[in-house]
């Protein structure tokens, strides 16, 4: 019986991703629709070379460094967060995911300056092709960077009250992997909208 | 995430140092106002490398077997292809 027990085990471990499976069927959903939007800017933007070279240097790049790094840190400190509830450190877990809400307001933040010049220089979706696909994909991705942190403080607030442990972290590790999607999708996001040329 | 050390720092850790570095290497090229289409290329096969890397280490797919291990790679793929096939295009 217990040969039987650990051969499925050893057929069931590491063959699904960490966290709730239905929050992978929603996160592929959701990357798919921002390849679309990609490929979309990539082929409107074959047939105004000129517009999107000479509008992309009016982009902040500097504060879209500042926007990079600190997603990937947030990201880095949920998979810290991860590993101290694997190891039973539920209020090390809450920490870590606290300090990554903090990255994210720090993106947020950051982004809202960039709206504001624009916006302040009236610019908007109907200024021109470059700028209705620049506006519409960093806002999609602004929403989800809201909708990621609303998901962390959910789950900070459940470890902090030590809903999750060693063995049941399913949670947390749901709300993770949507974080690290919204990470992924500025990785792509970044260089092509504000470097490649 | 795996808690074997390399010269004192996790994997994820290490991972993270490329990630920045990277991203450091992304933005000169963006400061330099380099463009064509080799260097386009250049900047989004970095974009992928941090794409694949955020995956395998990050979200702990790289440590799976089957076909679990692979949606990250498969998507990096699909809008890698169409900006190539674009920026090519454009040329």
């Amino acid at each position: 019986m217990t040969q039987a027990v650990d051969a499925i085990n050893l057929n069931t471990v590491n063959r699904y991703p960490p966290g709730d499976l239905a929050i992978w069927i929603f996160i592929l959903a959701e990357l798919s629709v921002f390849a679309a939007f990609f490929g979309a800017y990539a082929f409107t933007r074959m047939n105004n070379v000129a517009l999107f070279n000479e509008f992309q240097l009016h982009l902040d790049r500097e504060a879209a460094l500042i926007n990079t790094l600190a997603l990937i840190t947030s990201s880095y400190f949920v998979v810290r967060a991860v590993a101290a509830i694997k190891d039973g450190h539920h209020l090390i877990c809450s920490r870590w995911l606290v300090a990554a809400m903090g990255m994210g307001a720090v993106f947020l933040v950051v982004k809202v300056g960039e709206y504001a010049h624009h916006f302040g220089q009236g610019i908007n979706l109907s200024t021109n092709t470059f700028y209705m696909f620049y506006l519409s994909l960093t806002v999609f991705h602004f929403m989800h960077v809201i909708m990621g942190m609303v998901i962390l403080a959910a789950v900070a607030i459940k470890a902090k009250k030590g809903g999750y442990n060693a063995t049941e972290h399913t949670g947390v590790e749901t709300g993770a992997s949507y974080w690290h999607m919204v990470d992924l999708v500025w990785l792509i996001l970044f260089p092509l909208v504000y470097v490649m040329r | 995430m795996s808690k074997k050390t390399f010269l004192g720092m996790r994997p994820c850790t290490w991972v993270f140092v490329l990630l920045v570095t990277l991203t450091f290497v992304t933005f000169y090229i963006g400061e330099q106002q380099m463009g064509g289409l080799t260097i386009a290329l250049f900047v989004l096969g970095i974009a992928m490398i941090k794409g694949h890397l955020v995956g395998a280490y990050f979200m702990g797919l790289g440590g799976l077997r089957g076909l679990w291990r692979w949606p990250v790679s498969v998507w990096l793929i699909i809008p890698g292809s169409l900006i190539t096939t674009a920026f090519i295009l454009a040329r």
